[in-house]
Formats: C-alpha cells, sequence, structure tokens
C-alpha cells in the first residue's frame, strides 16, 4: 500500500477516534497540533490502526514515532 | 496470564447490603427500584434492581480479580437484558478477545448469567495495564 493511501486511512481513523471531521494530517503533525489527541485518545488511535490495518506494534516501535509520518511509514512497511 | 481467550468467572449475590448500600450512596430512589407494587404493575415480577449494580461489579471484577493489581478501567459499555431482583446471584463471564502490548491494552467481552443460567447483560470493556 502506498504512503498516501496510508495516511488517508489514517486521517479516517483520527477523524472517527476523535469525532473531528476537521483534522487533516500531515507528515509532521503530532499530538500538539489535535487538540483531543491526549493519552487516553493516543491509545484508542493505536488500537484503531492496528484493527484497520491488521497489524500490531510493539511498546518500542510505538516510542520511537515522532509524528504521524513516521508512524505511516511504519505501517507501509508491516504491510509490505 | 491475560493472554488473548482467558476467561475469567466470578459469581456475585445481589445481596440486601448491595442494593440498600447502592440506595444509600446514590440515592436514585426511583419507584421501579423501590415500590413493589409500582414494579409489578409495569410488568416486573417485583423491585428491579439498578442496573448500575452490574458495573459496580464490573469495577470489583477489574480491581480485584485479574492476576495483577496493575491496572485502570478505560472503557465500558453494558446492555442490560433482562431484570435482576434482589437475591438473585449473577455470574460474570468475561473474556479477552482483543490485546495490544504496544499499549498495554486488554479488551474483553463479557456477560452475567443469573441463577436460571438466563443472560441478563452482555457488554464490552477495556482496561489498560499499569507500567
Amino acid at each position: 500500500m502506498a504512503f498516501e493511501e496510508v495516511l488517508a486511512r489514517v486521517n479516517g481513523v483520527f477523524v472517527d477516534v476523535l469525532d473531528n471531521e476537521d483534522i487533516v494530517l500531515k507528515y509532521e503533525t503530532t499530538s500538539a497540533d489535535v487538540e483531543e489527541w491526549d493519552s487516553l485518545a493516543h491509545i484508542e488511535l493505536v488500537l484503531e490502526i492496528e484493527r484497520q490495518f491488521q497489524i500490531k506494534f510493539t511498546l518500542q516501535e510505538i516510542q520511537v514515532f515522532k509524528n504521524v509520518g513516521q508512524m505511516c511509514d511504519a505501517i507501509v512497511e508491516k504491510l509490505a | 496470564m491475560l493472554d488473548q481467550g482467558a476467561t475469567f468467572r466470578h459469581e456475585f449475590a445481589v445481596s440486601e447490603a448491595v442494593y440498600q448500600g447502592f440506595l444509600g450512596i446514590f440515592n436514585d430512589r426511583n419507584p421501579l427500584h423501590t415500590d413493589s407494587t409500582f414494579a409489578q404493575q409495569k410488568g416486573f415480577r417485583s423491585v428491579v434492581m439498578h442496573g448500575n449494580i452490574l458495573n459496580g461489579f464490573l469495577s470489583y471484577f477489574i480491581g480485584e480479580c485479574l492476576p495483577t493489581k496493575d491496572v485502570v478501567i478505560h472503557k465500558q459499555e453494558i446492555k442490560f437484558h433482562r431484570p435482576v431482583y434482589l437475591g438473585d446471584r449473577v455470574t460474570l463471564e468475561a473474556t479477552i478477545d482483543e490485546v495490544s502490548e504496544a499499549m498495554g491494552v486488554r479488551a474483553f467481552k463479557f456477560k452475567f448469567y443469573n441463577q436460571e443460567r438466563e443472560m441478563v447483560a452482555m457488554g464490552r470493556l477495556q482496561i489498560g495495564l499499569l507500567a
């Protein structure tokens, strides 16, 4: 799956989980950029991304991601 | 321990102490819960126990029945299928059906059965494992 498609699907997860249709994710987006993205929301986002893409992250992987783009890169790699 | 598919069971008594305790703390004295004549007129056998007593039992399950005390509840949802009455014994059966090691999360599906093995409630709950 191409990066752009992954980003679009991840954007959809953010919109659904955070209940905010105005969210537009970019590569550099972090939790500081999205008001609803707090610690509990972070858990729900990761869970839903795991379900949507049928993948599993490790704690070490999650801790390394600096922004949405790096997470999407990892998803592309896992799906390859 | 808390692996995918792990199942837990615990029986709870809907005793006078539980009923009075809930009434005393939350003060929901709606006649459905306190007036047997009213409850029978509405089609119930007797006064109906508050549904959220079952949520209290879930709190005990999460906090006291799991193999670790390092837990925090994230969310739960419950659907009440049948009334519960004073004196009923309800059995909780909960199974882990989702694990996220990255987020330290366990999600359960659960059902409560009464002593007649009728399903009185069902739902889902999600907990986090504290580091």
